[in-house]
C-alpha cells in the first residue's frame, strides 16, 4: 500500500515533465508512504515516475519504487498487495524468470514481460499500477476489480498524469480545477463522486477491473477486464443447492483470510460486535496466526448501553484468545479531528469517519495492516436493500411503466400533501423510478432524486450534470449480463456503486491518512467465484450464518443474535452538531438520518469545492 | 475497416480556400493522403476561390456555396460511393456530416478550431460532436472547452495542433526593410485577420502601448499585416494618438514578401484573446523572430507555455515589448529548430497519422 504518481508527456508538441511537479505530486501522498520514497526518468525525460512507499512484503531498499525490471525494459510504480505472489513466482520461475527481491512489485514486472496487459487476469489482490514499457514507448495502467486501490488520471491533451488520490494531483499546479457537473450531481445522488467522475472536469479514475494504455497518441479508452455481473451471471445459469451454502462461505472465507495474512509485518484487524469482522478473526486464528490484536471503538455516548459494542467485542476477543485494544472516543475528538478529517478526505463523502478513528486508533497500536470486514453486506446479502429493491421493483414497477404515472402522482401529493412531500421526499419516487432495478436502486439507496436536484443545487448545473452522468443508464450498465437472480443483481448493484464509491474510497482516504493498509478479505473475487453459484439461492439471514460458522470454533451466540438487531453509531449526532456549528443550520436531533445525511453531504461539499464553482453548487 | 480507408471531407474551405482554417484542412488531408494512412479523399468544400493543385489520392469536388445546395450535393456524393470515414472540417458542419455517417455507416471525425467550439453549440452540433468517433482539436484550450459542453469520452478527444509552412524559415528580410525605409528601427509586427465582430487579434492594445514605449527611448513602428473591416477603426485609434507614421497597415502581402517581413521584425506581436491556436506566432518563430502573446486561449499552445515565446498578461503587455526589445536577439536558427521539433511538418504527419490509427484500432476493437 502505496502512493503512486507519474507525468507523461506524450504529444511531440509538449515540453518536458518538470520534476518539481513530479515530486510535489509524490509528497502530497506522503502519509500513504512514510517509510521510503523514490523517482524515475525515462532517459528522454519525457515520463517521470513517482513512489511513497509503506513497506509491507520484503522491507528491504531492494524491493523500493519505482522499480525497473532487470534489463530496463519495464519500470513500475504500484500501490496495493497480489496476495497470490508466491504462486505467481512459482510459476515465474518455471518459466525461466529470476528473481532480485521478494517483493510482490518484482513479480508484476516479470509479468507484465510474459503476458501483456493479460497480466491482470493472473492477479488475486487489490492494485493499482503503472508499468512504463520502453519498447514501446507507453505506459500500461492497471486497477483491481473491486477498485479497493485507487487511481486518478488526468489528460490535457499533451501531458498524461496520473496519481493514487485527486488531491495529490492538483498539489502538482498543471491541472485545472473547473468543476465536473456529473461529479457533483453524482455526489447529490449518492453521497459519494460515482467513478468515473471526480469533483473536478480534467481529473478521472481509472474505473475498477479496467485497463488503460497511454502512448504517443494519449490515453486509449480504458478496456474492462473483469465484470461482477458476468461472474453472477455465468454461475446464475448453473446455481448450486442451498445446502451448500455453509461450506462454500467456510472454505472460501477461510481461503481468502489466508491469502489475506500475506505480509513482513504484523496483521490486525477491526473488530466490531458484528459478525463480518467476528469470523474473519475467528478464521485469522484458524489459519494459523496466534497473535492477534483486535482493534474496537467505544462510543463514550454508548458507555454502559446496550448499543456499546466493546463488551461483545471482547467477548469475541476472548472467545479466539487475541488481544483487545477498546480506544474510547468522544465527541469532542471528533469536533477536534474534523479539520484533518476533511484535509484527508481525497473527494467529498458522507461517511469515513468511524475508518478514520479506527484507523488512528490502529496507528497509535503501532499496526500497519489491520484487516476489514468490510464487504460482507454486499457479498452475502446483509443489507435490508436485499429485500426492498426486489420488493418494491415487482409491487410498484408495473404501475410505474404507465407512461407518466410517476411524474404525476409526484405533482399531485406535492399540491395534496405538501408537508408529506417535504418529510418523506423518496416516497414520491416510487412510481417513478421502480420501473428498473437500478431505479429502484437509486430510489433505496439514493440521497437526493434526480427531480429534487433542481432546488438543491443550481438547476443548469444538475440539467448538464445528470445528462454526463445517466445516473440510471450508468446504475443499469453494472447488470450486464443480467446477474440472474434478485440477490445477484443487488449484490452487484451494492458492490459495484455503493462499496466502491463510497466504503472503498472512504477505507483508502482514511486509512492512509494514518499511513494504514486496510486488507478487505470479503472483497475478493476469487471468493466472489467461489460463492457465485450460490448467491442466488441466500436467503435472508442465509449467508450471515453460514459466515458465524465459518470458523472451526463458531462466533458465540450472543453474537449472532445480537447482530441481527443492528447496531448504531453516534456519529450522526455529531455530524448534525458539525453542521451547525458550520455552515449550514443543524436540523433537529430528531431528524431521519436520512435527512441528516443530505444536510452533511452538502457542508461537506461545501468545504471542498472548487471556489470558483460554489455559486453553483446550491440554489441560493 | 478496411486497412486503407476511402475519406470524404465536408470542409467550408481547403484546396484553393483562404485563412487559417483551409490551411489546417489542407495539412491534415494532405499528411493523411501523403502517409497512406488513407487510399484515397474527396474533398467536398463549400468554398474555394483561388487556384489549386492537389495532392496525390486526394479528388475535390466544385465547390458549392450554399447550404442547401451544398447539402444535397454532399449526401448524393456520398451516397454514390463507398465511405469508410467522414472528416468534418467545422463544427457547423457536423449535423450534415454525423447524418452521412450513419447512412453510410461510416466512422465520424470531427475537427474543431477556435472560438466556433468554446461556447455550448446547438444541440444539433452536440449531438453531432457527441456521436462522433474522434474529435480533434487545434489546441489543448479548444479540447478542454470541447470536453466542458460534450458528453464524450475524453480518449476520443485528441490534440493535433498547427503546423508551420517550410517556407518560413531564418535569412535575410532587409529588402523589405529598406522598403519600408525602416533601417535602424525596431519593427513590432502582428499578421492577423482584421475581423470587426471578433476584434481579438489585440492590435489596438499595441497601438496603445507604443506612445509611453516611444517617449521612453524605443524607436519602434508597427507593422500590421493583414485585412478585414476592422482595418478602418484601427487605423483611426493610430491616427487619433499621433501614430500614423509609425503605424503602418500593409494589407494583405504574398508569401515570398510576408516570409521577408517576418525575418527582418524585432518581434512578434499578437495581444490576442482568441486564438484557436495562433499559426502566425509559429510562422514569425521558424523565421527567427521572438514572439509575445497573452497567455489565454491557444497561444499557450503556439508559444509552448512559454518555452518557445514570451507568454505575459495584457497588462504586462508594455513592459514586456521593452524588455524584449533590449534583449539580445535569439539564435534565429536555433528558435526555428525548436518550432519545427514541436510543429513541424513531420511531427504533424505522425501526429495525423496516429490519430487516425487510434480510430481505427477502436473499430478493430
Amino acid at each position: 500500500m502505496c502512493g503512486i504518481n507519474g507525468i507523461f508527456a506524450y504529444h511531440s508538441a509538449s515540453s518536458a515533465p518538470q520534476e518539481t511537479e513530479l515530486l510535489a505530486t509524490r509528497e502530497a501522498m506522503r502519509a500513504r508512504g512514510p517509510d521510503g520514497s523514490g523517482a524515475w526518468w525515462s532517459m528522454d525525460r519525457r515520463c517521470g515516475l513517482g513512489h511513497r512507499r509503506l513497506s509491507i512484503i520484503d522491507l528491504s531498499d531492494r524491493a523500493s519504487q519505482p522499480m525497473p525490471s532487470e534489463d530496463g525494459c519495464f519500470v513500475i510504480a504500484f500501490n496495493g498487495e497480489i496476495y497470490n505472489y508466491p504462486q505467481v513466482r512459482v510459476e515465474l520461475e518455471a518459466d525461466g524468470a529470476r528473481f532480485r527481491t521478494t517483493s510482490d512489485t518484482e513479480a508484476l514486472l516479470h509479468l507484465y514481460a510474459h503476458y501483456g496487459a493479460g497480466m491482470v487476469r493472473r492477479l488475486r489482490g487489490m492494485f493499482a499500477f503503472a508499468i512504463w514499457d520502453r519498447a514501446r514507448r507507453g505506459l500500461f495502467l492497471a486497477r483491481d476489480p473491486y477498485g479497493v486501490k485507487p487511481l486518478y488520471t488526468a489528460n490535457d491533451g499533451w501531458m498524461f498524469r496520473f496519481a493514487s488520490q485527486v488531491k495529490a494531483l492538483l498539489a502538482g499546479g498543471h491541472i485545472s480545477r473547473d468543476p465536473e457537473p456529473a461529479g457533483i450531481v453524482g455526489f447529490h445522488l449518492f453521497g459519494s463522486l460515482p467513478e468515473p467522475f471526480t469533483l473536478y472536469r480534467d481529473i478521472r479514475a481509472l474505473p475498477a477491473g479496467h485497463t488503460q494504455w497511454v502512448d504517443a497518441a494519449g490515453p486509449r479508452e480504458p478496456e474492462p477486464f473483469s465484470n461482477l455481473a458476468d461472474v453472477l451471471a455465468k454461475s446464475a445459469a448453473n446455481p448450486a443447492p442451498a445446502a451448500e451454502i455453509p461450506e462454500r462461505v467456510r472454505a472460501g472465507v477461510l481461503d481468502s483470510v489466508r491469502a489475506h495474512l500475506l505480509a513482513d509485518v504484523e496483521v490486525g484487524i477491526f473488530l466490531s460486535a458484528g459478525v463480518d469482522s467476528g469470523a474473519l478473526l475467528g478464521c485469522m486464528r484458524d489459519v494459523g496466526q496466534r497473535e492477534i490484536r483486535a482493534i474496537t471503538l467505544a462510543f463514550e455516548e454508548f458507555h454502559g448501553s446496550s448499543e456499546d459494542e466493546a463488551p461483545l467485542a471482547a467477548r469475541v476477543c476472548e472467545h479466539y484468545g487475541a488481544h483487545h485494544i477498546v480506544r474510547p472516543l468522544r465527541k469532542r475528538e471528533f469536533f477536534e479531528d474534523l479539520p484533518a478529517i476533511l484535509e484527508a478526505m481525497d473527494q467529498p463523502s458522507i461517511d469515513g469517519v468511524n475508518t478514520w478513528f479506527v484507523s488512528k486508533a490502529a496507528k497509535e497500536a503501532g499496526l500497519k495492516v489491520a484487516i476489514s470486514g468490510l464487504g460482507g453486506d454486499e457479498l452475502l446479502a446483509g443489507y435490508p436493500s436485499f429485500l426492498d429493491v426486489p420488493r418494491w421493483h415487482r409491487r410498484f414497477g408495473p404501475f410505474a411503466a404507465m407512461p407518466g404515472a410517476g411524474f404525476l402522482a409526484r405533482k399531485v401529493m406535492a399540491v395534496v400533501a405538501p408537508a408529506f412531500s417535504r418529510a418523506t421526499p423518496k416516497a414520491l419516487g416510487v412510481l417513478e423510478y421502480s420501473r428498473s432495478w437500478a431505479g429502484t436502486y437509486l430510489l433505496r439507496r439514493g440521497l437526493f432524486l434526480p427531480h429534487e436536484l433542481p432546488e438543491v443545487m443550481d438547476a443548469d448545473m444538475a440539467r448538464e450534470g445528470l445528462r454526463r452522468l445517466r445516473p440510471l443508464h450508468r446504475l443499469a450498465a453494472n447488470l450486464k449480463p443480467d446477474p440472474g437472480s434478485d440477490v445477484a443483481r443487488v449484490c452487484v448493484l451494492e458492490s459495484a456503486q455503493y462499496m466502491r464509491n463510497q466504503l472503498l474510497r472512504d477505507a483508502d482516504w482514511a486509512g492512509m491518512a494514518h499511513s494504514l493498509e486496510i486488507r478487505v478479505p470479503l472483497v475478493d473475487f476469487t471468493l466472489l467465484r467461489a460463492l457465485a453459484p450460490v448467491i442466488p439461492v441466500l436467503s435472508p439471514g442465509a449467508g450471515k450464518a453460514a459466515l458465524t460458522n465459518a470458523p472451526t470454533l463458531p462466533l458465540p451466540d450472543e453474537i449472532a443474535t445480537r447482530a441481527k438487531t443492528g447496531f448504531s453509531v453516534p456519529t450522526g449526532d455529531w455530524m448534525n452538531a458539525a453542521i451547525g456549528r458550520g455552515l449550514e443550520p443543524a436540523g433537529r436531533a430528531s431528524d431521519p438520518k436520512g435527512l441528516v445525511s443530505r444536510r452533511w453531504s452538502r457542508a461537506v461539499l461545501n468545504s471542498m469545492a472548487p471556489t470558483d464553482a460554489q455559486p453553483q453548487l446550491h440554489a441560493s | 475497416m478496411n486497412p486503407s480507408p476511402l475519406m470524404l471531407a465536408i470542409v467550408t474551405d481547403a484546396f484553393g480556400g483562404r485563412g487559417g482554417m483551409a490551411q489546417y484542412n489542407r495539412d491534415f488531408l494532405g499528411a493523411l493522403a501523403e502517409t497512406g494512412a488513407v487510399s484515397s479523399i474527396t474533398v467536398l468544400p463549400r468554398y474555394a476561390p483561388d487556384p489549386f493543385a492537389l495532392p496525390e489520392r486526394i479528388q475535390q469536388t466544385p465547390a458549392r456555396p450554399g447550404r442547401i445546395g451544398y447539402s444535397v450535393a454532399a449526401l448524393q456524393t456520398a451516397l454514390l460511393r463507398r465511405v469508410d470515414l467522414i472528416f468534418c472540417g467545422h463544427l457547423f458542419m457536423a449535423p450534415l456530416a454525423a447524418v452521412i455517417a450513419r447512412l453510410k455507416r461510416a466512422k465520424l471525425i470531427v475537427q474543431t478550431h477556435g472560438i466556433e467550439a468554446w461556447s455550448r453549440p446547438s444541440k444539433a452540433q452536440r449531438s453531432a460532436l457527441e456521436a462522433a468517433d474522434l474529435v480533434l482539436c487545434v489546441s489543448r484550450h479548444t479540447r478542454a472547452a470541447v470536453l466542458s459542453w460534450a458528453a464524450t469520452a475524453p480518449e476520443r478527444v485528441l490534440v493535433v495542433p498547427d503546423t508551420v509552412r517550410e517556407a518560413f524559415t531564418p535569412g535575410d528580410g532587409s529588402t523589405q526593410r529598406t522598403r519600408l525605409g525602416l533601417e535602424g528601427k525596431r519593427i513590432l509586427l502582428t499578421v492577423g485577420r482584421m475581423d470587426s465582430g471578433e476584434r481579438y487579434k489585440g492590435q489596438d492594445c499595441v497601438i496603445a502601448a507604443i506612445p509611453e514605449l516611444v517617449t521612453k527611448g524605443h524607436d519602434i513602428y508597427y507593422l500590421v499585416v493583414g485585412e478585414g473591416a476592422d482595418r478602418s477603426r484601427l487605423e483611426a485609434l493610430a491616427r487619433e494618438a499621433g501614430l500614423s507614421n509609425r503605424v503602418r497597415f500593409l494589407g494583405h502581402v504574398g508569401l515570398p514578401t510576408l516570409v521577408e517581413i517576418y525575418r527582418t521584425s524585432d518581434l512578434f506581436v499578437m495581444p490576442s484573446t482568441g486564438e484557436g491556436f495562433g499559426v502566425a506566432f509559429l510562422e514569425a518563430m521558424a523565421s527567427g523572430t521572438p514572439a509575445l502573446g497573452l497567455g489565454v486561449a491557444g497561444a499557450t499552445d503556439a508559444l509552448a507555455d512559454g518555452q518557445l515565446g514570451t507568454l505575459v498578461a495584457e497588462n504586462d503587455l508594455p513592459c514586456a515589448v521593452a524588455r524584449l526589445l533590449a534583449a539580445p536577439r535569439p539564435d534565429t536558427q536555433a528558435l526555428a529548430a525548436a518550432v519545427r521539433a514541436r510543429f513541424g511538418r513531420e511531427k504533424f504527419a505522425v501526429s495525423a497519422r496516429a490519430a487516425l490509427n487510434r480510430l481505427m484500432q477502436a473499430s478493430s476493437v
